[in-house]
This record gives structure tokens, C-alpha cells and sequence, in this order.
């Protein structure tokens, strides 16, 4: 086991203020809005409309093409409009549905029964994934069914569950481990057999020493499934990271984790695939870190989907002088421009940093710290350089496309340049280019 | 863009990450002036307080030059950024003590301007901009720049004494033969610096040749011998070089490298030059060697200098080496006793080939066993 990987920085964890909180199971909010787009891929398609009365978990957005995801009401109520809310990673509008609460939170019919999981073949367990709704949950938002389903010249022997967690002020996935290791451990179970797997890793970062020692106890008469500590290191949770420090094999670059014969996914996700699984709950809810050095009152909160992070704020006594509101964590997270914003089902964190420094981007002075710090081996200098004078096809040559956004390099710059930012761009550029020549063919 | 409702004014948006570290560009900067300070100190204690007046035209007309330059391209004026500090006295530590202040001037006028002005300002030069100062003046006003004999204060008239006083006497001097031969009168002695003709006779001897008294190994190490402003000291450059290493504002690699071949070669080698040639091979004196002259000072400062240097560890590892060999070749058998500035100046031009031939491997790009 190499247990590391090439790169990386290592940023305070600032994670004290709520790592020894228990998750606090919030009440279900007066008003949610539920975006259709919360996944990777095409956004579902709305089936109710204004006027309908909906019960909790019902469908409320059917899937529209194999890379989507359904939608269903975190809460039971009267679906009162559709309208347009900011999108949590880009700002931009996007659909969604509110839903205003009703008395009860009863579930709908046919939801929450309990059921034979050994009955069911793999491909029933996909496509109850996927009519539960379930997406990536450490932020990616990839279809899991779509991740569950690799090709079949893909073999996958190795499932390995993501309890890294090793964003700064975090704490979400950690308090999952703590508390709910039984659904983590039976999720990561239904996820090999889905898939074939021999092998099941959970890598936990060693700042998390009571997970690992709970997770390795009791999977200690498995011998298929292995619990690891890993060294602190920002970003050792991405995935290519995870899989070059646990198996020491490198995803082609281009490629997926599957041509390295592994899936990972989020110990959310591994928990959620259970809940729908044994009891057929679809994703209605998700735990969502709030903290920052703008809130009095931080904690781990079990939120519904669509909760407004205005909620979340005001319950955790948030200063009304905060600077910034991140969702996400700090590294790699997206500054939010309104309070308005809906928890979807990628938000692991909410952030009210009170820093008020901009940053005045000065020319690169090719120290060199970005490039040690590079995972993805790509020279982000150059990159911010070919940004910054918009050579799309020169950027895509010098692998553009490989950067995987974590943020080191622009965290470790002395002259304080926006790389992530810029990188972003030539990638949205990249894409427009390879839309407009798919659409030509 | 309006306030929100738990919010008191507009939010920020800033682009991921929202957490920098600390470092900057003044904090590099002040960093390297603070890790200058001793030997800068030094100078001015056995060259005097004119050495320090050098240092002072030196920096301020750096600094105003840069000003200037600025306002006239209309860009942000960051004259409180270090960069240009550090150039202007990286400058005046390359310059013999007794340079008349006008040349100080210029160089450092050519170095700002010309060498990173002209390129685009910092960042985008391709030559150092302190050593390309230096290389004009040499070039410009060879009799103040290039001497032949160097001067040193007497003990006695350490910060005291005017340095300038001392080449009058100098053609009294002679060679081989010891400080007691300089004036009375004046202030300072006069000597061929530790890499000039005469010490290299002592240096490869030749059987019967001792070396230089005045030149003990202690004293090019502790900096009792002529040169430079800034360069005779190697034990308070070494102390500021480590703490650059420390902080990892400067690769090890590149003064360990970099010494260390100018150390090999200057050992194996056989010195050819001017008419004297050694006895051979491996009789060397690889210590003195790297004490002498502006060797540390280059490796550690200049050779360092991360805007004209390649930007990966593996680069650098080839910058040194390139910088190493050819300062060793031009002590050996160049024209000049010291090589540090040109073949630094040589490498900066081959750093966009470096980089281009060590860019680092993609993840996922060749199949890792």
C-alpha cells in the first residue's frame, strides 16, 4: 500500500468547533425548494404541478435520459409554483419545485417497508437506485446507478468507500462513521454484490481516529473488507488520490476509476443506497456540516433537500457581518451571492467565513510551488497564463483537461492568482468547443 | 447587488479556494533582503560606510527607476514590493566597494528598465536583472568595474575608513607579498582578489609556491579578503542561504549542486590560464575555491532567482549543474578570475529549454507497475 499520494498541501483542518457534535436531526422546514438538476447529467423532468398535494418521498422529477436522477418531496405538502432558484455550483437559475408543509410527514405509500434485500438481483438494486434518487453525495452528484452499472470488458474487483473527508471545517461524513457505521458497512455491501467485487477498502484520514477504530472493530472477522488510515493530506479524498494511496494504481488519465477496476463512493451515498434498498426510502435528506467562523452555534444537521441555507444560518446564529457563505468546504466550494440558495443533495457544507481580503492577482513569478503541489502532474502556471490570455486549444494540449480543481495550486501561489478560477474557464470553453463540433457532425 | 436577509451587506463571491497560506510576494522579498542583511552588513564594515552609500544609490534609484518605468507603462505602481529592493542591492553586493556611485546608478537603471521592465516587468524577464546590470557596467565602465587589484580596509579602520583612498597606493602593491607593503597613509590595502592571478600561483602550486598568507582559509570563509560588497563573506551568505532553504523560498538543490561541481571540477581539473598552468590534474583546492569570490552569493541568491530559473525541481537540478560547469570552466580557463555572473546569465537564456524538456509526468498518463 503506498498510503500517499503525489502533491498536495496541508491547510488547518479548523475542524474542532464541530467534529465532537452529534448529528442534530433538524424539523422539517415550512418551505422547500427542490431544484431539478441536483445531479450530474440531464436534469429530471418535473410530474406534478401547481396545485398538487404531494406526501414525503413522492416522485416529484423522473429521470430523462440514463445519466439523470429522480427527484422526489423531502416534504409532505401543496406544491405551490415552480420557479427558478440560484443553482448551488453556478449561480445561474435553475428549476426547481416548492413545496409548502402541510401537517404530517407522513411518507407515501408503498415507502418505508422494510424488505428482503437477498431477493434482489443486481440489476433490481440499480434501478432501485435510481428510482431513489441517488446521486453522489461527497459533492460530485454522479448518478450511482450509472456508477454501478460499468461496462462489461470493465470488470470491477474493488469497492472502496470514501470516509476521507479531507476538506477543512467538514465534519458531515465523520459523525456518519460515528453513527451510523452498520448502514455505511451494509451499503459498502450491497455495492460489491452489485458489482462483483472481491475486495471493499474505507479509507479514513487519520485526523478521524474514533471512525477508524469503530469501523475497523467491527469489520474485524471480514476479510474482504479492509479499513485503512490514511495521512492527512489535502486533497486525499478525491478519488484518483484515494485510489493511487490505497492500491497504488493511476486512473489514465481521461479515464474512469472503472479501467482501473474500482468504483468509490461517498459514505453518504453507501449509506443511502441501504436506506433505499432495505426500506425503500428515496434521498429526501442528507447531513450538511455548518460552521465557519461566522456562525455562533456550528453543528452537524440531517437538513430535507431544499431547505434554504437561510434555515440553516439563522439556526446555527449566524453574524450578520459574515464576509462570505461557502457551500461546500473552503477549498472547493462555491461562494453563494444570495442566501436564497437550496440545499441539494452534493451540499456537504455550509461555510460563513468572515475573511474579507480579496485577492489582487499579480503576474506569476514561476516560483514553482503550484507545480509540487499539483496531483493531476499538470503545470497550473502555465495554464493560469493561457487563461489569462484565453489560448483554449494550447491549454487543452498542455492537460487542461486533467485538472481535477482542487485548489492547491492557487492556495500555495504568492501572487495570489485566481488558477482554479481560470482553469474553469478554458474548461467551459473547451466544452462550448466540443458542443458546437459534436453538433456540426 | 442587494443585501441578503441574514446578512447586513452584499456577499462576496470569490472564486475556489476561499483559504489562501500566507506567503506573498513582499514576504519573499523582505525575506531575501532580511537573509541579505548580514553579508550586506559585513561589507560595510571592512569596505566601510562608502560601501554602504553603493548599497543605498543602488536600491533608491532601483526603486525610483521602477516607479518611473511604471507610471509611464500605466500599470500598478508596487514599488513597496521588495522586488525591486532586492534587485538594486543583489546589485551594489556584485560591485566592487569603491564604485564610483554614478555607475551604481546606471546599473541599476539598466537592470530595472532594460533587463525587467522591457521584458514586461516581474515575472516575465528572462535574465537576471541585477547581474545584467552588472554585466552593462562591466562592459561600460570596465576600469571601475573590472580591477585588478581590490580593495580592503585595514583592521584598524574598519567602518571608518574611505575606500576610495586606496588605489592611489595601489600600484605600489605587489603581488605575492603582504599587506605590510601597502600605504601607511591610507586607509585601505589594495590586493589582487582571492581568485586574481597571483593567488591562483599560490592556489596550483607548483612545488615550492605556499599559499598566500593573507589568504587563509579562514579568511575567505569569514570574509578577510577583498571582492564584492557582498560576496567575501561564504559563512554569513551560508547562514542567510539556509534560512531561505527553511522557509522553501529556494530550492536546496540548486546551491548544493552548483557549489558542489564548481567543488568537483575546480578540483579534477587542470587551471590553464594567462600563462600559468598547474600541475595537473586532482591538485586542485576545492575548498578555497567555493569560499573565493562570488560563488555563494551566486548560488544561493541569484542562481535561486525564481523568475529566471526553471520551474521544477528536476529543471533546477539541471540549471545547477549547467551554472556549476561553466563557472568552473571560466575560472579554469576563461578570461575572467570569476565566472558566477556570466554563467548564470547563460542559463537563464537555456530555462525555457529546460522546462520545456522536465515538465512533470501527468497523473494517469503511462502505466505506473
Amino acid at each position: 500500500m503506498r498510503n500517499r499520494f503525489r502533491g498536495g498541501i496541508h491547510p488547518a483542518p479548523t475542524k474542532e468547533r464541530t467534529e465532537n457534535l452529534p448529528i442534530e436531526e433538524l424539523p422539517p422546514p415550512d418551505k422547500v425548494q427542490v431544484p431539478l438538476s441536483q445531479h450530474m447529467g440531464a436534469p429530471a423532468k418535473a410530474v406534478v404541478k401547481r396545485g398538487d398535494l404531494v406526501k414525503k418521498g413522492q416522485l416529484i422529477g423522473e429521470p430523462t435520459a440514463f445519466v439523470s436522477s429522480s427527484i422526489h418531496a423531502p416534504i409532505a405538502g401543496k406544491v405551490t409554483r415552480l420557479l427558478e432558484v440560484p443553482h448551488a455550483a453556478t449561480g445561474a437559475p435553475t428549476q426547481a419545485v416548492e413545496i409548502e408543509r402541510q401537517d404530517g410527514d407522513e411518507w407515501a405509500e408503498g415507502l418505508n417497508q422494510e424488505r428482503n434485500v437477498a431477493g434482489l438481483s443486481p440489476d433490481d438494486v440499480r434501478q432501485v437506485i435510481l428510482e431513489a434518487g441517488i446521486v453522489g453525495m461527497g459533492g460530485a452528484t454522479f448518478p450511482t446507478h450509472v456508477k454501478l452499472s460499468p461496462p462489461p470488458d470493465k470488470p470491477v474487483k474493488t469497492v472502496i468507500i470514501n470516509g476521507v473527508e479531507c476538506e477543512p471545517y467538514l465534519t458531515a461524513d465523520h459523525r456518519l462513521m460515528l453513527e451510523h457505521p452498520d448502514d455505511i458497512l451494509a451499503g459498502l455491501r450491497i455495492i460489491m454484490r452489485v458489482l462483483g467485487a472481491e475486495q471493499g477498502y474505507i479509507g479514513i484520514e487519520a485526523n478521524k481516529p474514533d471512525a477508524y477504530e469503530l469501523l475497523r472493530e467491527k469489520t474485524a472477522g471480514d476479510d474482504d473488507i479492509s479499513v485503512v488510515l490514511l495521512p492527512v493530506r489535502y486533497p486525499q479524498g478525491g478519488e484518483k488520490q484515494l485510489i493511487e494511496a490505497l492500491l497504488d494504481r493511476e486512473v489514465p488519465s481521461g479515464g474512469l476509476p472503472m479501467d482501473v477496476g474500482v468504483v468509490v463512493q461517498n459514505v453518504g451515498t453507501a449509506a443511502a443506497i441501504y436506506q433505499a434498498v432495505r426500506f425503500n426510502r428515496p434521498l429526501i435528506d442528507r447531513v450538511v456540516t455548518v460552521t465557519g467562523p461566522g456562525v455562533e452555534k456550528p453543528g452537524n444537521f440531517r437538513v430535507r433537500i431544499g431547505t434554504s441555507i437561510k434555515v440553516l444560518l439563522e439556526h446555527a446564529e449566524v453574524h450578520s457581518d459574515i464576509a462570505r457563505v461557502i457551500l461546500g468546504g473552503p477549498m472547493m466550494g462555491i461562494a453563494q451571492a444570495s442566501d436564497e440558495t437550496p440545499v441539494s443533495k452534493g451540499t456537504s457544507g455550509v461555510l460563513a467565513l468572515i475573511d474579507r481580503r480579496t485577492f489582487a492577482s499579480r503576474p506569476c513569478i514561476r516560483c514553482g510551488r503550484c507545480v509540487d503541489t499539483c496531483v493531476a502532474g499538470i503545470v497550473p502556471s502555465e495554464l493560469s497564463i493561457l487563461g489569462e490570455e484565453e489560448k483554449i486549444d494550447e491549454a487543452e494540449a498542455a492537460g487542461l483537461m486533467d485538472c481535477i480543481e482542487c485548489g492547491c495550486c492557487a492556495y500555495v501561489c504568492p501572487s495570489q492568482r485566481p488558477i482554479v478560477h481560470l482553469i474553469k474557464f478554458l474548461k467551459s470553453e473547451v466544452m462550448k468547443k466540443r458542443l458546437t463540433e459534436q453538433g456540426k457532425k | 447587488m442587494e443585501k441578503t436577509d441574514v446578512t447586513n451587506q452584499p456577499l462576496l463571491v470569490s472564486a475556489s479556494p476561499h483559504i489562501r497560506d500566507t506567503e506573498s510576494i513582499p514576504r519573499i522579498m523582505w525575506s531575501v533582503v532580511a537573509c541579505l542583511a548580514p553579508a550586506s552588513l559585513w561589507g560595510l564594515v571592512v569596505f566601510g560606510w562608502y560601501a554602504g552609500l553603493v548599497m543605498l544609490v543602488a536600491v533608491v534609484t532601483a526603486v525610483l527607476t521602477e516607479g518611473v518605468v511604471q507610471k509611464l507603462r500605466k500599470v500598478e505602481v508596487t514599488l513597496l514590493d521588495g522586488s525591486a529592493t532586492v534587485t538594486g542591492l543583489l546589485l551594489a553586493l556584485v560591485l566592487p566597494p569603491n564604485v564610483p556611485l554614478y555607475v551604481a546608478a546606471v546599473g541599476a537603471v539598466v537592470a530595472i528598465a532594460i533587463a525587467k521592465h522591457a521584458f514586461g516587468g516581474l515575472g516575465y524577464n528572462i535574465w537576471n536583472p541585477a547581474l545584467v546590470g552588472r554585466a552593462f557596467v562591466q562592459l561600460a565602465y570596465a576600469d571601475a568595474v573590472s580591477l585588478s587589484k581590490w580593495p580592503i580596509l585595514k583592521a584598524s579602520r574598519y567602518f571608518w575608513g574611505n575606500i576610495t583612498d586606496a588605489v592611489t597606493k595601489a600600484t605600489e602593491v605587489a603581488g605575492g607579498s603582504v599587506p605590510e607593503a601597502a600605504s601607511l597613509t591610507a586607509d585601505a590595502i589594495s590586493q589582487p582578489s582571492p581568485l586574481g592571478i597571483q593567488s591562483l600561483k599560490a592556489l596550483y602550486r607548483a612545488p615550492d609556491a605556499p599559499l598566500h598568507t593573507a589568504y587563509s582559509m579562514k579568511s575567505v570563509l569569514f570574509g578577510l579578503v577583498p571582492g564584492s560588497i557582498g560576496e567575501v563573506s561564504a559563512l554569513l551568505l551560508l547562514i542567510g542561504g539556509i534560512y531561505l532553504v527553511a522557509r522553501r523560498y529556494i530550492k536546496w538543490q540548486v546551491p548544493l549542486i552548483y557549489i558542489g561541481t564548481v567543488a568537483v571540477l575546480t578540483f579534477v581539473l587542470p587551471v590553464k590560464k594567462m600563462g600559468f598552468s598547474s600541475s595537473g590534474f586532482f591538485a586542485g583546492h576545492p575548498l578555497f575555491q567555493i569560499f573565493s569570490g562570488g560563488l555563494f552569493l551566486g548560488a544561493f541568491f541569484m542562481a535561486t532567482d525564481m523568475v529566471t530559473t526553471p520551474l521544477t525541481v528536476r529543471g533546477n537540478v539541471v540549471f545547477a549543474l549547467g551554472c556549476g560547469i561553466l563557472t568552473a570552466l571560466i575560472r579554469l580557463y576563461g578570461g575572467y578570475p570569476e565566472g558566477v555572473c556570466y554563467s548564470i546569465l547563460l542559463m537563464n537564456t537555456t530555462t525555457p529549454l529546460i522546462d520545456r524538456f522536465t515538465r512533470p509526468r501527468v497523473f494517469g498518463a503511462r502505466k505506473r507497475e
